[in-house]
């Protein structure tokens, strides 16, 4: 149930002000940690300012759909849905200056298939990724367990697919709209776009399946708003503006969308590579370091026998090459 | 002394000097020493408690102890330390006589046994004995209802053991009766014979030895009818002497005793939607809407599954939320 959920209780916020907070405050928090890095330099010049990270991941946000449509073998919406969820819970409470999106990209992908239990084995889930599997796997497992631990371990995520279900089920049985199934494929992009807005980190899913409702119905030039007047809200009429508020924001939210600039986010790529946090680089020789550290202390085995996957593939940049 | 000096052939730890302990002299009987609360467990052959202990008290020839000449008993076990045990357990059961009826949980039961094997040890070995000492005292004090009522209540196991003499007791009174009573009818039936044997040969004017000889028949025919006559008796017990079809008896059962805990309380769940009212349940089907929706397979109904449950799922997550306005939202994203 959504109201009483952990998604209601700590994961849908105020407004889109507060969730900038959030990254700006994640942002400069990083900054700060890592001033020295910059050696001098303007820090604008060095890091990323909020406005850049933000841009950087709605590219990765487009590459995660693409991700997740490519995937073999084809994968349920809800999983789709629950991988955004994730990657946008993620990066409230971290800097893509700390964790590199790309990679978090497949851990929430892998992650959500586990939950909305679609099952891949990690080997079956490596295959969709092109460059070094290996390397991969290690990434992915080894994020796992960090991606669970941010997200507060609130895994259970409330996609809007189900109440879409109510509201056709509902509007085919007390509205007298002609088939209301045409109305599906104009859901389903219309779900699709909300991925790459907030909507989901502000509205509840069943105001968001509404609202796609209501926007495939003008669409197909329909009218729907006497079932939500006159049949859904009959007896809280009091409550409509708050409910048409929140469709309107959501649409608006959708159409506002732009694409971030190729151009931009190859510029801020090569500008994160220098200013990425180097410990969770595992192409950096601080995070083979540390790993080897980690393993040694472990086992309690000799530095020099210490042989993973990592430290082999060291010369191969290439890995978890999503996005070409 | 004669006694001892004659013993220091025997028994190579018999040094002459009475008291020392003779510990495998089978001919005369030993005694073990006591001590009120205390037994040292020392022993010593009946002669020498009879010289040492003249006055009818002394000490211990081996530790010094205090000791009454009333407290000797005759030792029965060949070790004495087996002897001192078998002593010290029978006085410390004594008060330690709670039943397992008498603790709620088997486990506390078992703690309890443990504590008294616990005291056993202590005081065979002299471990902590002042210590161990307080501790039976302290529980003489705490439990003493509880030990005076369990020493008046025979224990129930011995309960069901009286009970079973007194049944068998009752039967052999009612077999040795009817014994007699055969018997009895036996010899009146022999008389009676007899007496017809004498009239027959008084007064018919048959022959005599016919007459014998018709009477041995007809003794002899109804020997045989009495070798045959003691009907079986209809077999509603077995040999043991327990009844059949009849229920155990419930005495033998005791009854479970529960792990006292707080009792599991039921508190309907209140459906909180933030939404519209949903339909109720048995609308689901009646208003159609059950019709908008795949029906459930075999297998799914097999699995509990109905369409109906499906249909309100849906609904229900349609409706719930859809009255949220962001007033607040979240404090803070962790």
């Amino acid at each position: 149930m959504y109201p009483v959920s952990s998604q209601k209780r700590s994961w849908t916020f105020a407004n889109e002000g507060q969730l900038m907070e959030f990254r700006v405050e994640q942002n400069s928090k990083y900054i700060e940690l890592h001033e020295e890095e910059a050696q001098g330099r303007d820090l604008n010049e060095h890091f990323l300012t909020s406005a850049e990270e933000r841009l950087l991941l709605k590219q990765y946000e487009i590459y995660l759909f693409d991700f997740c449509r490519r995937f073999e073998p084809p994968m349920p919406k809800c999983v789709v849905g629950t991988a955004f969820h994730y990657f946008k819970r993620f990066y409230l409470n971290n800097s893509p200056m700390d964790y590199h999106p790309k990679e978090i990209l497949a851990t929430c992908v892998f992650v959500a298939c586990k939950v909305e239990e679609f099952n891949v084995s990690i080997n079956q889930f490596v295959n969709n990724i092109k460059g070094d599997r290996n390397k991969a796997t290690d990434i992915v497992l080894s994020n796992e367990l960090l991606l669970i631990g941010q997200l507060n371990y609130y895994l259970t995520i409330h996609n809007p697919f189900r109440p879409i279900e109510g509201f056709l089920i509902d509007i085919k049985t007390r509205s007298n709209m002609q088939n209301p199934d045409r109305l599906r494929p104009h859901i389903d992009s219309f779900i699709d776009s909300t991925y790459y807005s907030d909507a989901c980190l502000l509205h509840t899913p069943s105001q968001i399946a509404l609202a796609a409702v209501l926007h495939a119905a003008s669409r197909e030039q329909e009218n729907l708003d006497s079932y939500v007047t006159d049949l859904l809200f009959v007896s809280a009429r009091e409550k409509l503006p708050g409910l048409i508020d929140a469709v309107r924001k959501i649409r608006i939210m959708v159409k506002q969308y732009q694409q971030p600039d190729r151009e931009k986010v190859k510029a801020i790529e090569k500008k994160l590579d220098k200013c990425r946090n180097q410990a969770n680089n595992p192409d950096s020789e601080l995070y083979k370091e540390r790993l080897r550290r980690l393993y040694t202390d472990e086992d309690d085995m000799p530095a020099e026998d210490a042989s993973f996957h990592i430290a082999d593939v060291s010369s191969d940049t290439s890995a978890m090459n999503i996005s070409q | 002394m004669i006694l001892a000096a004659k013993r220091r052939q025997v028994n190579r730890r018999h040094d002459g000097r009475p008291g020392v302990p003779a510990v495998q002299d089978h001919q005369i009987p030993e005694s073990i020493a006591q001590a009120d609360g205390h037994v040292c467990g020392h022993t010593l052959c009946e002669s020498c408690v009879d010289l040492l202990f003249l006055k009818g008290s002394g000490a211990c020839p081996e530790c010094m102890v205090p000791l009454r000449r009333n407290n000797f008993r005759v030792q029965l076990f060949e070790d004495p330390m087996v002897e001192k045990e078998v002593d010290i357990r029978r006085r410390i059961l004594r008060d330690y006589n709670k039943r397992e009826e008498d603790f709620a949980s088997l486990a506390e039961y078992n703690d309890y046994l443990e504590e008294i094997e616990d005291i056993v040890y202590n005081l065979c070995n002299n471990i902590e004995i002042i210590e161990t000492n307080k501790r039976i005292e302290a529980y003489k004090r705490d439990n003493r209802e509880v030990i005076q009522r369990n020493k008046t209540r025979v224990g129930r196991d011995e309960y069901a053991l009286e009970e079973m003499l007194e049944l068998e007791k009752v039967q052999e009174e009612a077999r040795r009766k009817e014994l007699e009573e055969l018997e009895n009818e036996h010899k009146k039936k022999k008389a009676r014979d007899k007496q017809a044997l004498i009239e027959e040969l008084m007064y018919s004017g048959k022959d005599a030895a016919q007459i014998v000889t018709e009477f041995a028949e007809k003794a002899e025919k109804q020997r045989e009818e009495e070798k045959q006559l003691p009907p079986p008796k209809p077999a509603n017990e077995f040999s043991t002497g327990i009844k059949f079809g009849q229920t155990a008896d419930p005495s033998l059962l005791p009854v479970p005793k529960s792990e006292e805990g707080p009792l599991f309380v039921y508190e309907p769940l209140v459906p909180f939607s933030e939404g519209p009212t949903m339909p109720p349940t048995s609308e689901i089907v009646s208003r159609g809407y059950i019709a908008h929706i795949r029906a459930e397979t075999p297998q799914e109904n097999a699995g509990g599954f109905t369409s109906a449950l499906a249909c309100e799922r849906a609904l229900q997550e349609a409706l719930q939320g859809l009255y949220y306005t962001a007033t607040t939202g979240v404090v803070s994203a962790t």
